[in-house]
């Protein structure tokens, strides 16, 4: 290939750089740089000091290009053209692969954005110098001009590439660094010296010093602070509003007086809060951080200012290798990466009757790994906590609810990344804990519920070992007493044609029932234990009560009990039901299932059977005569909403259907006002009659009383079972 | 000879325009290829998401979340607002209730007069805090909950705004939050599923909850919530059927799965494997729940901190308890439902109820999670869909009022997992009605606490019907100011 070609070729390929630079410029923000293209990137710090060398001598030459002896120099000629070819093309390789390096994480900031555009500049500038120096315009003013900027835009972008990669003050640093006092942890910081001083030494003391002294003010220590400036004391203790030191700070940026004067870098809001709050709370010189209550906004701002960078654990072992933990992995035994590309594991134990100390055992290939290991409830004993002992990076054990004692604790000893120490509910006693806590350096964390650590015992180690939480966690026989909640039925069905044997039952172990069958308030003295052995015969309201020891007694519970002799064989509404209240029909009132309060929405209306337009009417059919002498309708009564009982019960009866007559009526009460809702069985007893077909008529309240939200309008009637005896 | 001169110009310049223009073409199109979304738009890193494997190292590894369904009245029971009482029945300045659109409910109401709560409010702790005193067990572990009083939603209905909290969309369909979870983190323990469901009820106001809340949506249907029953079988279908017992079932599985083994090699469909896989982890359950489910262990101090309603099937106490047993078990999200927080009316009467009926279970899974150790990497939460207006619904009387649902801000409060303990964050207005500092919207709430799960919200992506979706739709931040 003749040199000819070789330089074509080059051409073309710096045109083709040029416009690849320019898409990458445009879309920077939406590049995604492949893994393998990262490499590319990596190797920009490498690479720049080709353009840089190349295009700095090209420039130098350029200057003297036009002197007479160089003009009819071929050699010179030639090579300038060939370097500045060379410079341009390593320039735009460069840019672009400083591209790349960008997108990857970490590259942010202002300097790297004028890196970016500088860097750019100077690949663009020297590829246009190439195009355009053999033209005719190109004098030697334009050629020294241009080369003389082209330099100084590769110095200052070379010069924040730098900054890019070591940081700014680079080469100043160890000289400043010596300088720098060591950071104070919030325990000892004090409120003037760290905290506010601090504030002063950056935003202010570059005016107000020894040296400069501006408004004869210095602020660079304490007894300066106190003795103010030519316009008087910095402050009024107590009263930041008084104070002229914000005073000054407050003033609208553009006012002469305001501080720190308008160009320079301003106090931050945090700032601000904290010079007026130090000020507020009496300028104190020598109060500690931690003297001031944890509520406290200076305290609270303040300690931001103390708390170390987020600590994220960074773990120095290599990750496990994932076949390994796929293998050791099983229904029983999970082991999860703590994320992605972390080398942590996490394992936990399921399945009591899975585990054995093998199990344990096993995970040695991932000894290393583990960080957190829950053995929750396994039957895990102290001769397991040795295989514990092995996972030398372990951050967090749980080994609440296992056998394990203070023996096996002992084990532990020497792990000493452990900062948590789950151990409620096992026999762990505080004199098992001292020699623990002290081979654990890392621990910050001890649950101690349901242990044999006393409360007393907690605040012993508390007071000794500032740095460990331990959690004692709720002791029942400290608390203050509660109401137990009360009795419930268990039998299956409180509606009955046999004889019953009444069930009340408790959900708490070693509760005492105690009830009453006469309507009065049932009392923990005198009103008869439930053994379990009542046995009703006639429908019966029951009212109980749950006592125990420790425990304030629940409030009285009703039960009702009904009794229904007959079954009617079948049933016939002579009217029609409310369209949401149609529950099962007709079979409704005699299908043993009670409704429950809340009957308004249609959810819960499945048992409450109801009408409002028309009256409530059917007749029941037995192929057998009955011998029957009362009836009754449970029904719903919730005031507020407008569902009251009937107006008027008519009970009908006769050997055929065409031959009823009317038995009785039954007037039940009406509510005088809203009282909460309540479920009643209305109902009455009259002389047997011996019938094939009862008839009913139930009424609903034609017109709401007065004293009704909805007055005047029609009321509900809902009736979920009727008893015939 | 001339027009020689020129043709050749000509076709010179045309064979270099062409061969530039080629090149320029070329190096663009080679530019193009590292800017994968240049013609589709929305970045995202598709490499980013491994289901299953968190992002970063997480803070929380499960989240039970106590759902107070119905939106409780944040005025009596956080948001202490004494000025409410001083402008008791005036107006409210229309200037302070802007245009916000009201519900059906009281935009015909033609007055809304302010009222203070009926009940007062006390500081606790040392974040000294203000909760009512319809909580005091609450009250007694401010220090450990970080209070969000600024949180805002977009929807003023009950449906739509649960859904929307949920699911990140008002309307249904997308999968909820405890089923993106489980596609992100995946089992902690095999043998139970990731995402568990309890419903409870209390006497006030009630409002329904779907299972469309606890969907799996488009993510593969392993992710979907499960729902506990409080009758004998508390999931539904898992227990064998009389006389048949574990080793016929075990056969019987065996026999199954090798059938649609058989099935798996015909047609290759990974939903037979998937079948098979959900067979083995019910079989795992039958063992699995009962253990679980067993409260007859509990200590008596359990019985006594949840509260003796916690031995009561289907109680909001029982559900507290159980939700901590599950979790302890390695159940990544427990939703709990708590009913009958909507007091349109008879607001003093209803709200005294509920909160009697949550107050002390809710505290007391706190206590419980701190006691085991466990409160630092379980992120409890507690809170409604929205909050209640600062003015009354219906008439004003002397000892009787409601609320009407009120979309600008509510409070909620949230503990462990990494959330910063004993802190109020945000602030409402004196009336209660806007947020004066530092809101957070519904999808800052969901990024913050995938955030805790170390989850990337704008990471965590399912690409279904051609569109990338995302737990917080196109929008939401992590609440930086909220993790310790």
């Amino acid at each position: 290939m003749t040199s000819r070609k070789i330089i074509k070729l080059a051409e073309q390929l710096l045109f083709a750089t040029a416009v690849f630079t320019l898409v990458l410029l445009a879309f920077t923000d939406k590049v995604v740089v492949p893994v393998w293209l990262q490499a590319v990137g990596r190797m920009h710090p490498l690479l720049l000091h080709f353009p840089l060398v190349l295009l700095l001598l090209a420039m130098g030459l350029e200057i003297f290009r036009f002197k007479p002896a160089n003009l009819t120099n071929e050699f010179y000629q030639g090579f300038l053209n060939s370097l500045w070819l060379t410079g341009a093309l390593s320039a735009g390789i460069t840019v672009v692969m400083g591209l790349f390096l960008s997108r990857e994480e970490g590259y942010t900031g202002s300097a790297l954005q004028w890196h970016k555009w500088s860097g750019a500049a100077v690949f663009f500038l020297s590829a246009l110098l190439y195009w355009a120096r053999n033209r005719a315009w190109y004098t030697a003013t334009v050629a020294r001009t241009s080369a003389v900027v082209g330099a100084c835009l590769l110095v200052a972008s070379g010069h924040l590439g730098a900054t890019v990669t070591h940081g700014n003050n680079f080469v100043w640093e160890p000289v400043a660094k010596l300088a720098k006092p060591e950071p104070v942890p919030l325990e000892q910081a004090v409120v003037f010296d760290h905290v506010i001083q601090p504030i002063f030494e950056q935003k202010c003391v570059s005016c107000h010093n020894a040296e400069k002294l501006k408004g004869e003010l210095r602020l660079t220590d304490a007894e300066s602070v106190r003795r103010g400036g030519k316009s008087g004391k910095l402050f009024v203790a107590g009263k930041p509003e008084m104070s002229l030191l914000l005073k000054r700070i407050h003033l609208p940026e553009e006012e002469k007086k305001h501080m720190p004067p308008k160009g320079k870098s301003q106090l931050t809001d945090n700032e601000i809060a904290l010079l007026s709050l130090w000020v507020k709370g009496n300028a104190d010189f020598n109060k500690k951080v931690v003297d001031l209550p944890p509520s406290d906004t200076l305290r609270r701002i303040a300690a931001a200012l103390f708390k170390p960078a987020e600590q994220v654990d960074e773990y120095d072992f290599a990750a496990a290798d994932e076949e390994t933990v796929q293998k050791l992995s099983n229904n029983y035994r999970t082991i999860l990466p703590l994320a992605k590309d972390s080398p942590a594991l996490a394992v936990y134990f399921f399945n009591q009757k899975q585990y054995a100390p093998e199990k344990l055992k096993e995970l040695s290939d991932i000894r290393q790994q583990v960080v957190s290991l829950n053995l929750n409830k396994m039957p895990v004993s102290d001769a397991d906590l040795k295989s514990v002992s092995q996972f030398e990076n372990l951050r967090k054990l749980d080994v609440n609810f296992t056998n394990i004692t203070g023996a096996g604790l002992k084990t532990l000893a020497g792990l000493k990344h452990l900062t948590e120490l789950a151990l409620s509910g096992t026999r762990i006693t505080s004199s098992d804990l001292q020699e623990p806590i002290r081979t654990l350096p890392s621990l910050k964390m001890v649950a101690l519920w349901q242990t044999g650590v006393k409360p007393a015992d907690i605040q012993q180690l508390q007071k000794a070992y500032k740095h460990i939480t331990f959690i004692g966690g709720f002791r029942g026989d400290e608390a203050e007493p509660i109401k137990l909640n009360p009795p419930q039925v268990k039998n299956s069905s409180t509606i009955f044609s046999q004889p019953l044997a009444m069930q009340l039952g408790h959900p708490i172990k070693g509760v005492q029932i105690r009830y009453t069958t006469d309507g009065t308030e049932p009392d923990s003295l005198k009103s008869p234990v439930f053994t379990g052995n009542t046995i009703l015969t006639e429908s019966a309201s029951i009212k109980a009560r749950a006592y125990k020891e420790g425990w304030y007694g629940s409030s009285a519970a009703t039960f009702n009990f009904y009794k229904t002799t007959y079954k009617p064989d079948s049933v016939n509404l002579l009217l029609p039901l409310n369209r949401v209240h149609q529950a099962d029909g007709a079979k409704t009132f005699f299908d043993g299932k009670l409704g429950v309060l809340n009957a308004n929405s249609p959810a819960w209306a499945n048992n409450w059977a109801g009408v409002r337009n028309n009256d409530l009417a059917f007749v029941s059919e037995f192929k057998q005569p009955i011998s029957v002498k009362s009836v009754a309708l449970r029904t719903m009564v919730e005031s507020e909403t407008g569902i009251f009982p009937p107006t008027i019960i008519e009970i009908w009866g006769g050997a055929s259907r065409e031959q009823m007559k009317l038995i009785t009526t039954f007037k039940p009460a009406q509510p005088q006002k809203v009282y909460p809702p309540e479920l009643n069985a209305y109902g009455t007893t009259f002389k047997p009659q011996t019938i094939s077909y009862l008839k009913i008529v139930a009424k609903p309240v034609e017109q709401l009383p007065e004293w009704h939200n909805n007055k005047g309008k029609r009321g509900f009637l809902l009736v979920d079972e009727v008893f015939i005896n | 000879m001339e027009k020689l001169i020129e043709e050749h110009g000509l076709t010179f310049n045309r064979r270099r325009f062409l061969s530039r223009l080629s090149l320029g073409l070329g190096s663009a199109a080679l530019g193009s290829l590292l800017i994968p979304d240049l013609f589709s738009g929305g970045a995202f890193d598709e490499d980013g998401l491994t289901p299953g494997i968190p992002h970063f190292a997480p803070k929380a590894k499960r989240v039970i979340y106590l759902f107070q369904n119905g939106a409780p009245s944040q005025q009596e029971l956080f948001d202490y607002k004494p000025k409410l009482r001083d402008m008791q029945g005036q107006e409210i300045p229309p200037s302070v209730r802007g245009s916000q659109r009201l519900t059906g409910m009281t935009a015909g109401q033609s007055s809304f007069p302010l009222v203070g709560s009926f009940v007062d409010f006390k500081q606790y702790g040392q974040s000294r805090a203000w909760v009512s005193d319809l909580m005091p067990y609450t009250a007694g572990i401010v220090d450990d909950l970080c209070i969000v009083k600024s949180l805002y939603t977009e929807a003023i209905n009950h449906d739509p705004a649960l859904t929307f909290l949920q699911t990140g969309s008002q309307q249904g369909n997308r999968p909820s939050m405890g089923a993106w979870l489980s596609y992100g983190l995946g089992n902690e323990n095999k043998n139970l599923p990731t995402f568990m469901v309890l419903l409870s009820r209390g006497i006030g106001n009630g409002q329904g909850v779907y299972s469309k809340l606890w969907t799996n949506g488009f993510l593969d249907s392993i992710h979907q919530g499960v729902q506990f029953s409080k009758g004998e079988d508390p999931v539904l279908y898992l227990r064998d059927p009389d006389g048949m017992d574990r080793k016929d079932r075990r056969d019987m599985l065996d026999n199954v799965a090798q059938l649609n083994e058989l099935a798996y090699q015909e047609f290759g469909d990974p939903e037979i494997m998937a079948k098979v896989q959900q067979y083995e982890m019910a079989y795992r359950m039958q063992t699995a729940i009962p253990e679980v489910m067993d409260l007859s262990k509990e200590p008596d101090d359990i019985v006594k901190l949840y509260g003796p309603d916690c031995l009561v099937p289907g109680t909001f106490a029982a559900n507290c308890l159980l939700a901590r047993k599950l979790s302890e078990n390695g159940v990544r999200f427990v939703q709990l439902y708590h009913q009958g927080w909507d007091q349109h009316g008879n607001l003093p009467f209803e709200i005294a109820k509920q909160a009697k009926d949550v107050d002390q279970a809710s505290a007391a899974l706190v206590t419980d999670l701190k006691q085991r150790g466990l409160l630092d990497e379980t992120l409890v939460i507690w809170g409604g869909e929205f909050g209640r207006t600062s003015y009354t619904q219906g008439k004003l009387t002397a000892d009787n009022y409601g609320r009407d649902h009120h979309p600008r801000c509510f409070t909620i409060w949230m503990a462990g997992g990494g959330i910063k303990p004993g802190i109020v964050y945000g602030e409402t207005d004196e009336l209660g009605y806007n947020i004066s500092e530092n809101p957070v919207h519904v999808h800052d709430f969901q990024a913050t606490v995938l955030h805790q799960l170390g989850l990337n919200h704008e990471k965590l992506i399912y690409k279904h019907l051609g569109r990338r979706y995302r737990l917080t739709d196109v929008s939401g931040k992590v609440v930086n100011d909220l993790i310790s």
